[in-house]
Parts: C-alpha cells; structure tokens; sequence
C-alpha cells in the first residue's frame, strides 16, 4: 500500500519535474511580465505571511523578477497571531507555521492540499525532515527551517563533561545558580522537564504533569533563572550568561559569533521543530502559491535563505554543502535526526492552555 | 536670586534632556554598527542602511506611519476638542458616561482592543487595510485629546462664550475666537499625544491592517527571530525627517521676514 | 449654555460602534467557555472564579497595582518641577522644550527600551562609566528599578505635557494678586498656581496609570520574563495559549478596578466650578 502511493509519487513528480522544468526556463527566457503571469497564475501578485527576518536578503526580489510577479509579505512572531488573524477571514497565498499549527490547522480544514505536479523540487527535500507526524505524506505542508531545542554554555565556565552528564538537570545544579536563561515559551520549558523526568513531552497524565511543574517551580526558586525570548542570542553572543536554553538555528548564530560558546543536545531527547509551507483553504492565487514553494526548495533560494537566517534549510543539498562550509565548525547548524528520544509537538489545544497557565504561574512564583 | 533661579530650572531642564537623549543616542549610535547586535558595538559601518534603503517593505512602512499619523492626528484632534466642549455642556449623567467609555481604550491592555476591533471589522466585513487602520487610530487617538482638553475646559470660564454670544457672535465664532484660544496647550497637547500614540502602536495596529499596508511598528515587533540594527537605522531615519521638518517649521518664517525686509 | 451641546452627539454614536460594541464582543468572552466560535459557548463565572481563587494572579495583580502607581508618583514628583520650569520661560523656549520632551517618543518604544538593556546590562554603558571611576558594577537589568525606569522613562512626557499645558496660559494677574497681598512665592505657588494645575496633574496621573497598569513589553525586556504583570498575563491568553475567554475575564476585572480607583481620584477633584457648569 505505502509503496503503491510512494511509486505513484514518485511517477508524478518525475513528470511534473519535467515539465516544471521546461516552464521555468521559458519564464527565465522570457523576462517574464507581469502580463505572462496573469496569463498563467491568474494573477500577479502573491500574498505570503511569514516569520519576520526569516528569509534571505534577495530570496523574494529574484522571485518576483523571475516570475514578473510582486510579492506582498506580511509578517507575525507567533502562530497563535497567525492563527488568530487567518481565522478573521484574512486571506494568504502562503502561511509558514509549525508543526503544531499545521496539524491543528488540517484538523479545522484551513488548509488546501497541495498539487505536488506542481512542487517539483520537492525531491530536494532533506531526509530528516520528509514525513513528519503532523503531516505524515507531505499532503498539506513543505518544509522551509527546521531544527531542535538544546543548551548554549560558555565551556570556559562550565565544564563540557558535567553538562553531558546531567543534561537539562543542570539547570537545576546550583553550581550555577543566577548564569541561565530559560527560554520563555510554555511548551520548550515543559519539554525541557518531561525530558528531564523521562517522561514524553506530549503527555497529559496529570501526574506526569504535576511532576514537571514541581521540576519548573524548583528551577525557578533555586536558580535565579532569566526568562527570555530572543534576546538570549545577543545575551549569550555577549556572554551575559553561562548557560541558555536555545533554538539551534539560533545557537548557529551564537556559536559563529562567539567562539567560546559550545552546544549540546541533550540525550534525554529534545523537541524536533519544523515551520513549514501551507496553502490556506482561502488563498486567492493558489497556482502561483505552489511555484512560490517549488522556487523556495531550489538550491539558490535554499542557500540564501539558510546561510542569512542560521536556520537549518529543508533542501539536502543545501545541508551538505553548508555543514561543511559556512558552518562547519559549528555543532548547532545540522538538527539531529533519527534519535528515538525526540519527538514533534502534538497538537492539543487543552494541554496547551494548561501548560501555559502552569507556566506563567512558575514564572510569577517568587 | 534671580539668575540663580533660572540657572536651576536650566540645570533641570538640560538634565531631563540627556535623561530623554541618551538612549536616542545610543540608537543612532548603534545605526551604524557592522555586527547584527543591538548591545555590542564592534565597528562603523552603514550595511544597515543599505539594507534599510534597498529593503521597499521598510521604507513603505515609514510612509504608512507617517500618512496615518497625520492623518489620525488632524481628524481625532479636531473631533476630539468638539467634542471635549460639547461634553463641557452635557447634562452630567451623559458626561460621566461619555467620560467612563473613552476611559476604555486608554486603559484597556492594547490587545484587548486589538482583539475587539479585529472581530468587529471581521463581522462587518471590511477587508483590512488602510481604512480600518486609520479608523482604529481615530478611535484609540480621540479619547486621549479629550483628556487633553478637558481639564483646560474645565477651568474656562464657561461664561465668556456666552458673553461673546450675546455681543451677536455667531456660535462658530464664538467656538473659534472666544473658546479655542482659550484651550489652545491643551488641544496642542492632546495632538502630540495623538501623534504619539499613533506613531508607536503596535498590537492595534497589527491585527486591524492587511494587504500589506504595515507600518514601522509592526515591521520592528515581528522581526521576532532577530530585532537587528537596521531598525535603528529606520529610527536614525525618523528622527533624521522629524529633525527637518521642525527646522523647516521654524526656519521658514525667518526666511520669509528676511526676504519682505529685503523687498 | 445649551450652545455647543449638540456636538457631543456624533462623538457617542461615534463611540457606541467603535469603543462599546468591541467591548461587548469582550464581555461575551469573559463570561463564556469552550472555543472561538459563537456556537459552542455556555455562561460561565469560571474565569473570573480561576482568577480570583488563585494567590499566584492576586499575587500579580498587587505587583502591577504598585509598580503603577510608584511609576505614578515618580512620574508627578519628577514631572510637575519639569513642567513648571518649562511653563515659566518665555514662548519661543516653550515650544522647544515641549518637542524636545515629545520627539523621543516618537522613536519606537520596543527600539527604545532595547536602547535601555544596553545602557543597564551588566557589562553595559553604565556600569563601564561606574568602572572609570572605580566603582564596582551594579546589577540592574532584570530588576524593579529597570522595570519602573523604563515605564517613567515612557510616561512621564504625557504627565509633563498636560501639566505644562495647565500651567501655560494661566493668568499671571492672579499671581500679582496674591504678591500684592502680600504671599510670598511659596506661599502663592501653593494657593493660587497648584490648584489650579491640578486639574493638568490629574488627567496627567490618567494618561500614566493606565497604560502602567496594563504594559507588558517594559516589564518583559527590562524585567525578564520572571516579571509577570498583569499585562503579561492578558497578552499571554491571547497570543500564545489561544484562551480568549480567560483574558478578557482579566481584562475586564483589571478595567472594573482601575474605573473604582479613577471613580475615587475624581471625587477628591471636587471642582465647584466644574458642577456649576452642568446645567
């Protein structure tokens, strides 16, 4: 069964790819306008909503001039604004949300399934980063960044042995008590004290998450902890602290900017994070959302938007070459795949409120 | 004593200033550092302006902010002293409720009125853009020139309008000649305040704009993985135009009375 | 005395669209449960009695009460010397002291409070000056007195311009009046010029304490995010755990308390010329 839908896949896409090819260098010939575009998408402009400063410097200007299209871009800082904005009835080409999100979002049928003929580099994808839970055949979502959550530490401080040892304990090790930052956002704390347990950072056995939020309270009472966002990359590039819970695209950019810096992943298990590319139900130029994502997955625009960002690209070939050039000697730039410890956020509105109340009462505890 | 007391009040006012000052230096400062930090700095350099200046999504965000707040500012100004007088002479049951219900928008976290008004322009319909993004500015712009206004009305005496009334002042003359040279700091106050508000709101304005229409706000509040310098070059830009402006303003009468003295 | 009446007229259908019928959207919220569609709700208490049986929210609300009204009091003290040192020069300095108070506030608050990190943080501008003069660094990042500098930082030029405004254009023939009759300064600045700035004091306190009460972006770069403010928790509901009905609960005991205490303010206003002028 799996393999009838892999070959026929696999069929589709050697024939879209052809003819995805033969229609990008005719585009690439022509110049395209403005006119040949709304020939052929029906219109020329497309409406994307995405992370701000997540995309490379000149990703969306040759986009617009390949196609002779214009992109209008939108931006938000969380998935619940993208969320509450789209489900007011503002409509979008594209939407990158994560994991999560996508789920929920398939769930409430905001999404369009996609027309893969029409996604032909879609056999760039990366390995680690095909198939995921929340979308397990890629019907509704393309992979843009992904990565896992780990420690940043200062190893001139604190000693690499010890944080392998202990892991997200450390953070309860009062050897180091007032030198951390926690990330500030309810489901990485919580995932840091189900790992810490052993426990899955999906649970919702109420025990499970009592056990936790004791973890959080007595890391909060015993450690003099920092609660931030992104200010944890200037922090640690400045070496405010010794410790800081980090998203590994953002480790990427400390680790290149402050070589005293080091990161690791913990073997409890982390969470393994994607944002991904969706078409909502309600885009006005679905045809031209697809060549958006399709142009997306190309080396050249994978290359840019990666080695701007620091975030780990969903194009192999773009994975290869920048582990082993730009970000070589980096540690965070590559995710870790294949660990039977990770795992990727379920979607579970309920655990989600609760978790977040637990957590603000962890951090409004004095 | 008295050159003694004015050197006080200038010592006083000189150290407000660099109280204000010192962060507007520390970002125009940081406008030209070559790194991507908002707290390091490891060189000069103008990359972030570059960047700002070939980036149109920015400097389309700096006209939207500038037009809006203007704009926001003339019409809730004008709107908001009407009404300020009108409320002056209400019975007082209408007054306390007007004054209550403006209270809202002022003091309720900006989300909630965000939230409220996106639902609101959702239910009518409206596609979201412009308009709705002026109209919100209006709407959370106005109560605070009326809490600008009202307490100069307060101390007006209520009985010179009517004096001028009955000398045979039409009522817009007597709004214009008698009343409103009267309330004057007060209606300039509250329209700085407006501009203010307007200028620098973020979450009203996020969930009430669509189609592309962003303003500077919105574009520093969700350059969320990274907030990086080129935004104190977009504020070094800012103040770079409200500078001009200003001597513009101020230069301008000088330079006319120069040149009649001349003619 | 009936002129001018009817102007308020349009200002409250005005306000009944754009100000009341928002908020009635909010009260829905506040007093249902279960998702953000309309059809799925029930009544409900449960989010106010969730607030209020819980010490850690109380424990909050009273942290954000005073930090309000200290950053208030800061904002007078240091505000009313300020507005009256601006008010008592001649015009043309006036008006350029009043731009040179307001133009910083037209710099993006986010760009400003990143600005003040830099000047607090512990290896940062001000601890290097302390260090030129041998002065160990002080820790202030992350603290009470970040979070309240920050906040007067950005409301005191609203307590400063309505001050000034009520100062400016005051008649000066009082003040002769009273030095005729034999005041002396201090004792004409206490009778004759600060009562009649207090109504300029009071809607200053207005335009400080509300939006004190209810910030959440100074607390959370200045503070850190250990520094929950009642803001935080509303923003929180509604931007990352989706509890529409939670938030707007606390927006609305947080609105219901701030109109008891600005009730409160108003009666110690008790201007007569004000309620000769009801009718």
């Amino acid at each position: 069964m799996k393999k009838g839908i892999a070959m026929t896949l696999a069929g589709v896409l050697l024939v879209a790819g052809l003819a995805g090819c033969g229609s990008s260098q005719s585009g690439a010939d022509n110049g395209a306008t403005a006119e040949s575009a709304i020939e052929k998408y029906g219109s020329d402009t497309l409406k994307l909503y995405n992370w701000g400063e997540y995309m490379g410097e000149n990703v969306i200007s040759n986009f617009e001039k390949e196609f002779g299209v214009k992109v209008i871009t939108e931006y938000f800082d969380s998935n619940e604004t993208m969320y509450t904005k789209l489900q007011a009835g503002d409509a979008y080409d594209v939407l990158v949300p994560s994991d999560y999100m996508i789920e929920r979002l398939i769930s409430e049928n905001m999404l369009q399934e996609l027309d893969l003929s029409l996604i032909p580099n879609l056999s760039n994808l990366a390995e680690g980063v095909k198939n995921l839970p929340y979308d397990p055949e890629n019907t509704y979502s393309v992979p843009y960044f992904w990565g896992n959550v780990g420690l940043v530490y200062n190893h001139n401080n604190v000693d690499p042995a010890v944080i392998e040892e202990q892991g997200y304990e450390i953070l309860r090790n009062t050897d180091y008590k007032g030198t951390i930052y926690v990330y500030d956002s309810e489901r990485d704390s919580f995932m840091m004290a189900f790992k810490a347990l052993g426990y899955s950072m999906n649970t919702d056995d109420p025990a499970q998450i009592e056990e936790a939020y004791q973890w959080l309270l007595d890391m909060n009472n015993t450690m003099e902890p920092v609660y931030v966002t992104d200010e944890v990359i200037d922090g640690m590039i400045n070496g405010t602290k010794d410790i800081a819970v980090v998203y590994s695209g953002d480790a990427t950019t400390i680790l290149s900017e402050n070589p005293d810096m080091s990161f690791w992943m913990p073997s409890e298990g982390t969470n393994l994070w994607s944002d991904a590319m969706v078409i909502p139900a309600n885009a006005p130029n679905p045809k031209l959302a697809h060549e958006f994502i399709n142009y997306i997955l190309t080396y050249e625009a994978s290359l840019d938007n990666s080695e701007y960002v620091g975030y780990a690209s969903s194009n192999q070939e773009v994975l290869d070459e920048l582990s082993t050039t730009t970000f070589a000697d980096n540690e965070a730039y590559l995710p870790r795949t294949g660990y039977e410890k990770d795992e990727v956020f379920v979607d579970n509105q309920v655990l989600k409120k609760q978790l977040s109340e637990l957590w603000i009462k962890v951090k409004a505890t004095k | 004593m008295e050159p003694r007391k004015s050197f006080w009040k200038k010592a006083l006012l000189w150290l407000t200033a660099l109280f204000f000052y010192l962060p507007i230096v520390y970002i125009i400062v940081f406008s030209f550092n070559d790194s991507r930090s908002l707290t390091k700095f490891s060189g000069f350099s103008l990359r972030w302006y570059e960047k700002m200046f070939s980036d149109s999504s920015m400097m389309e965000s700096v006209v939207y902010t500038i037009v809006i707040a203007v704009l926001a500012t003339i019409i809730s100004t004008i709107a908001g002293t009407l009404a300020a007088i009108g409320l002056s002479r209400s019975r007082r049951m209408l007054r306390s409720v007007v004054e209550q219900v403006n209270n809202l928008p002022v003091m309720n976290p900006e989300i909630v009125t965000a939230i409220g008004l996106l639902m609101f322009f959702s239910a009518l319909g409206i596609d979201k853009g412009f308009l709705t993004l002026l109209l919100a500015h209006i709407m959370f712009c106005t109560p605070y020139v009326m809490l600008s206004v009202s307490p100069k009305l307060r101390s007006l005496d209520p009985n010179l309008a009517d004096a001028a009334l009955d000398l045979g002042a039409t009522p817009l003359q007597a709004l214009t000649k008698v009343i409103v040279p009267q309330i004057m700091p007060g209606i300039v106050s509250g329209a700085l305040i407006a501009f203010t508000m307007s200028f620098d709101d973020f979450i009203i304005s996020y969930f009430v704009t669509g189609n592309g229409v962003n303003n500077i706000s919105i574009m520093v509040y969700t350059m969320s993985k990274r907030v990086n310098p080129s935004i104190n070059a977009l504020s070094t830009l800012v103040i770079a135009i409200i500078t001009v402006v200003l001597l513009i303003v101020n230069i301008a009468p000088i330079l006319k009375e120069k040149r009649r003295k001349k003619v | 005395m009936r002129q001018f009446r009817s102007m308020i007229y349009p200002y409250v259908v005005w306000l009944a669209i754009m100000v009341v019928v928002p908020m009635l959207l909010i009260l829905l919220y506040a007093f249902t449960k279960e998702g953000n569609s309309v059809t799925t709700f029930r009544f409900t208490l449960e989010n106010f009695t969730r607030f209020f049986s819980d010490a850690v929210f109380l424990d909050v609300l009273k942290r954000s009460l005073i930090i309000a009204i200290v950053t208030t009091i800061l904002c007078v003290l240091l505000g009313y010397p300020i507005a009256y040192a601006i008010a008592s020069g001649p015009e043309k300095s006036r008006m350029f002291w009043i731009l040179m108070i307001t133009m910083p506030t037209w710099i993006n608050m986010l760009v400003r409070t990143y600005a003040w990190v830099g000047i607090l943080q512990d290896d940062g501008l001000l601890n290097k000056l302390f260090g030129l003069f041998g002065l160990e660094p002080v820790k202030m990042m992350y603290t009470t007195f970040a979070v309240v500098l920050g906040m007067v930082y950005n409301f005191i030029p609203f307590m400063i311009l309505q001050i000034h405004a009520s100062l400016a254009k005051m008649d000066k023939s009082l003040l002769e009046a009273a030095s005729d009759l034999g005041a002396n300064r201090w004792q004409s600045f206490l009778r004759v010029t600060l009562p009649l700035s207090l109504p300029g004091v009071l809607s200053g306190i207005t335009l400080v304490f509300l939006p004190a009460v209810s910030s959440f972006f100074i607390p959370k770069l200045l503070g850190g995010g250990q520094y929950v403010l009642i803001g935080n928790v509303i923003e929180t509901q509604f931007l990352t755990s989706g509890d529409w009905n939670f938030g707007s609960a606390i927006s609305l005991i947080m609105a219901i308390i701030i109109m008891l205490s600005m009730y409160f303010t108003r009666k110690v206003d008790t201007d007569p010329s004000a309620n000769g002028r009801s009718e």
